[in-house]
């Protein structure tokens, strides 16, 4: 009884967060300037063809092809996110390591120190690094937006590693290092390997952030060829001479990737957390 | 023999370093996706350039991006990205020249044979030149502002399109005419424009004016301007002849004029009549401001500037005189972006169009003769933002009446000229304090923690402890480069005046001075107060929310896990867009009377109420930690005899509290960091109804360049979220218990 009285009031709750999405696509496949006549019903003839302009729209700067812009664009995107997730794991998991595994001095206050980076809010430290990154010549190039993950990483990502770090047995340790392992043998040989779950969540994690990142562009990106997705849907929206079913249709384009390595990844994703956040 | 060989090697590395690479020139004048015939003709007459000037290439940028062109093109420059033509409002020009920025053309027009002044009109060349009498740009289009007039409405209460030299009387008396309610609803007689330039036509018609470049002050509290504002709240407040749908921001979206329900419409430039070639339902056309005490409007003009730093002045003049040329003029007259500066163009049937409304475009040409552009003054922008509080809660809301507005524009604006010239005369701060200082501070802290941090380890730890540095350099080096040092030199900035586009040893010593201007900044207290009541609203809602979506979903499907969390992987830029778009349709406007965008008190309840659908990461959290609670917990509780509610109360709760408190926090700090929502969706307004903390620190960083007092707003947000976080933190102290920890 209890049951079906939970199910029913989560179907409520999910259709109310469903209607955002209803209108979200049905706007976009609606002709142009129907959206708002008839909102939440699926046009009579769904305009597919809006899609194609939406990202023709995105694509524009390239003259000869818009096309090939939109490819371009998406190629950044994309080339952006995988280098961002590279580096994090590669920082993130040597960070958590050394935190959860090691004794060196000075441990506390440094594991203190990056769990107070976590909330330190990005308009401290824009102006410096902008003018820094000025000076070395970083400007317009994809540098200013891939030099932080490998050099300091997330602080968030780094606790997720040593936690996770943490719920490895000593034994396995014990038995690495009595095999001849150093310390950063039992790090490749031993944690490496394990940390899977982890390194999924963290990937997802650094892939979402980056694929909606926008400040970081706004700020650093010039040349349209360089720009972002993101950055272009942002572009579109503040358009003055936009057309709203265009705006949806390239707003579910920038969506599906997002939504697609999600529903491929989630459990991974959903492990991850648990197990790193499980252990308060 | 070495010294030769070393002078040897100099030489060759200055002569290969020497200009070796193609010519290129890089322009930023159109945004593609605004204006995509503009840009193929761009692109065309780029490649015909190159095809003339053989080793020459044409790089073209886009504005795009999020920011509006002028804060893109700010960056760029501070950025000291190379660029030799952008496009520039005749606004901006002055604050331009007095940077530097601009290349002076005259010398390179002077040799060119294909350029002849004359073919531009005399007011609309004449406005980009300096107080040196030299020309600094060449028009692109300009429009002076007019009013768009919907016929069909007119026609049917008796009444005609009026013609030139009608008056204030006229207006007010076919506005009463016009306004009633239909069948088809309420229609207005008026919707009237609020931004700066779009207001200045009825001062001036009036008599009075704003400010007075030549001293310096502003003259908002003279009777004639006060007598201007008062006659609009009239039609606003008193009369209710005017629709309030004209505020700058909903000119994003479709205006009352669009639906056919408002009979005048303005003032308000050219560029409408792209937007409105759209309509069907109506005929409409334009027709001149009515006249006050004298005939007076504004204009907007956009100009192709070239910038000071380019290598090729001569190439970049050429071009720019290309880009002002009929051809390019033509194709902006005929796709609609403004009136050509070019007279032939602006002659031509590409602009005056027959047979397409509007049907008298003459009204433009005409305007020309009593049109007049706002004082010349550096710094529009700001004072723009800071009287648009004023007219908004004046015109808009009516909260206040014409004198109290005026009255109070004058003060702030004063204030601000005042501030203005009190920082140019403020000592240069040098280097040791901006960098020098925050490099002590930095190498102080480092040594600091070597030495306290306990003493030398045995042999056996010291391996481990050097794999440790091993394996945390990547961080160290980030924490200490990206993170510790920007703090510092943020912290050193906040002492400071600074403007980016200069180098950083142009930074003028303030003192504490940042901080006490917090005190009277009226801005600051509003960004606070919005940010505090959303924080106060937000967090608690989505967090109970989270919470009881996780303890249903326990256990639950994860296809509805999935489902709930969906919203959060969006985007906000995405999300903004559509909330936007859904907060303001019909069914929404009709439960609270106006649309959301002009209502004050729901703006920050509207973005409640989108925070509410992206509650997915604490969901996720509290998942984990409900996955985490021993069973062993629970069946104790239930050998006991504890119903749910009490397992719920003495059992899940308590043994969540860590994740709460996470999860509080950390909700505490994003809310307080929200940007990217009223960015996209209000950008502050109305009036200053939804200046988001963050928001007002990036508009004073980076529109108003104002990068020291940012810094200031920085920090001081730094130490209200350090003071919450310790705050949480003690209340939660004896409450909140982890595990392995006697209660």
């Amino acid at each position: 009884m209890r049951k079906l009285w939970i199910r029913l009031l989560l179907l409520a709750l999910a259709a109310v967060y469903l209607i955002p999405f209803l209108f979200l696509v049905t706007s976009s496949l609606a002709p142009e300037g129907t959206a708002l006549e008839r909102p939440l019903s699926l046009p009579g003839s769904p305009r597919w063809s809006n899609y194609a302009e939406a990202l023709e729209k995105l694509g524009a700067f390239d003259e000869e092809s818009p096309l090939r812009g939109f490819l371009r664009l998406l190629f950044n995107t994309t080339l952006l996110t995988l280098l961002s997730i590279l580096f994090q794991l590669i920082t993130c998991s040597m960070a958590g390591y050394a935190f959860a595994r090691l004794r060196f001095r000075g441990k506390g206050l440094l594991f203190v120190v990056v769990l107070a980076t976590l909330m330190l809010p990005m308009p401290v430290t824009v102006i410096p690094q902008f003018v820094l990154y000025r000076e070395l010549g970083w400007i317009d190039t994809f540098l200013p937006l891939l030099a932080p993950c490998l050099l300091g990483g997330s602080p968030f990502f780094i606790f997720l590693f040593r936690q996770f770090f943490l719920t490895i047995p000593r034994d396995l340790v014990e038995a690495a290092r009595l095999d001849g392992c150093g310390w950063t043998g039992v790090f490749l040989r031993v944690f490496v390997p394990l940390s899977t779950p982890v390194a999924a969540a963290v990937a997802i994690f650094t892939f979402l952030s980056v694929w909606n990142e926008i400040w970081l562009p706004l700020i650093y990106l010039s040349s349209p060829e360089k720009g972002t997705l993101t950055l272009a849907l942002a572009g579109f929206s503040r358009s003055y001479r936009v057309n709203i079913e265009l705006l949806m249709a390239a707003s579910t384009v920038a969506l599906l990737p997002c939504l697609l390595v999600y529903a491929v990844f989630q459990r991974k994703f959903l492990q991850g957390i648990q197990l790193s956040a499980g252990k308060g | 023999m070495r010294r030769l060989a070393a002078l040897l090697l100099l030489v060759v590395t200055l002569t290969s370093g020497a200009p070796a690479v193609a010519t290129e020139l890089r322009i930023m004048v159109f945004d593609p996706t605004s204006l995509p015939e503009a840009w193929s003709k761009l692109n065309d007459l780029a490649r015909r350039f190159e095809a003339a000037h053989p080793g020459v290439t044409v790089k073209l940028l886009t504005e795009g991006g999020g920011v509006d062109p002028l804060t893109k093109l700010r960056i760029l420059l501070a950025a000291g990205q190379p660029l030799d033509i952008a496009i520039l409002d005749v606004l901006e020009l002055s604050s331009f020249l007095e940077d530097g920025l601009l290349l002076d053309l005259d010398p390179w027009l002077e040799n060119d044979p294909a350029w002849n002044e004359d073919d531009y009109f005399p007011v609309i060349l004449d406005a980009f030149r300096g107080q040196d009498g030299h020309l600094y740009g060449l028009p692109s289009t300009f429009t002076p502002y007019v009013f768009y007039v919907n016929e069909t409405l007119l026609a049917e209460v008796g009444l005609e399109k009026p013609g030139p030299g009608w008056t204030w009387d006229d207006l007010v008396a076919m506005a009463r005419r016009c306004t009633r309610t239909t069948e088809r609803g309420r229609v207005w007689g008026l919707s009237i424009t609020q931004w700066l330039q779009a207001l200045a036509p009825w001062i001036w018609q009036n008599g009075g004016s704003l400010l007075d470049p030549e001293r310096g002050v502003a003259t908002a509290d003279s009777e004639d301007t006060i007598g201007a504002i008062h006659f609009l709240t009239r039609l606003f407040h008193d009369e209710k002849l005017a629709a309030t749908d004209a505020t700058f921001q909903s000119q994003l979206t479709r205006g009352e004029f669009q639906d056919g329900n408002v009979a005048f419409y303005g003032p308000v430039g050219y560029w409408e009549v792209y937007r409105f070639k759209e309509i069907r339902d109506f005929a409409w056309d334009v027709c001149p401001l009515p006249r006050g005490k004298e005939a007076a409007t504004s204009i907007a003009l956009r100009s192709y500037v070239g910038m000071a730093r380019t290598e090729h002045p001569e190439l970049t003049a050429e071009f720019l005189r290309i880009l002002a040329g009929e051809e390019m003029s033509r194709t902006l007259a005929r796709i609609g972006n403004g009136v050509p500066g070019h007279i032939a163009a602006a002659r031509s049937e590409d602009f005056l169009k027959p047979h397409v409304p509007p049907e008298s475009e003459q009204v433009f040409l005409d305007a020309v003769e009593y049109a007049r552009f706002l004082p010349v003054h550096a710094s529009w922008r700001e004072i723009e933002h800071l009287v648009q509080k004023e007219l908004q809660d004046c015109l808009v809301l009516g909260k206040i009446d014409a004198e109290t507005a005026c009255r109070s524009i004058q003060r702030k604006v004063n204030a601000f000229l005042q501030r203005e010239r009190e920082e140019r005369e403020r000592p240069l701060a040098s280097l040791l304090l901006t960098v020098g200082g925050p490099l002590l501070a930095a190498a102080l802290l480092l040594a600091g923690f070597l030495l306290l941090r306990g003493r030398r380890p045995s042999l056996l730890a010291r391996s481990e402890e050097r794999a440790a540095h091993a394996l945390l350099i990547l961080w160290g080096a980030g924490f200490l480069i990206l993170t510790l040092g920007p703090m510092l030199v943020s912290l050193a900035l906040s002492l400071t005046v600074y403007t980016s586009t200069t180098p950083l040893a142009s930074a003028r010593w303030a003192g504490l001075d940042n901080y006490a201007r917090l005190l009277s900044d009226e801005d600051f207290w509003q960004a606070l107060r919005v940010t505090t009541t959303f924080t106060l609203l937000s967090v608690p809602l989505s967090l109970a929310l989270a919470l009881l979506l996780s303890l249903l979903l326990h256990r639950g499907s994860t296809v509805l896990r999935t489902l709930f969390h969906v919203p959060s992987i969006m985007s906000l830029v995405a999300l903004g867009i559509l909330f936007r778009w859904i907060l303001g349709t019909d069914p929404v406007e009709g439960f609270l009377g106006r649309k959301w965008i002009e209502a004050e008190e729901w703006i920050v309840p509207g973005f409640v109420l989108m925070s509410l659908w992206t509650v997915g990461g604490p969901m996720l959290v509290f998942l984990a930690g409900l996955q985490g609670i021993d069973p062993v917990l629970y069946e104790a509780a239930r050998l006991d005899g504890a119903s749910r509610v009490r397992q719920l109360v003495h059992v899940t709760l308590p043994q969540l509290g860590p994740v709460i408190l996470f999860n509080l926090i950390m909700g505490v700090i994003n809310a307080f960091q929200t940007f990217a929502q009223p960015y996209v969706m209000t950008g502050g307004g109305p009036g200053n109804a939804s200046l988001f903390y963050v928001l007002y620190l990036y508009k004073t960083a980076f529109r108003f360049q104002d990068m020291g007092y940012a810094c200031t707003l920085g920090w001081v947000l730094l130490g209200l979220l350090l003071l919450l976080t310790l705050v949480l933190l003690g209340r939660a102290r004896g409450r909140v218990h982890y595990e392995g920890e006697a209660p």
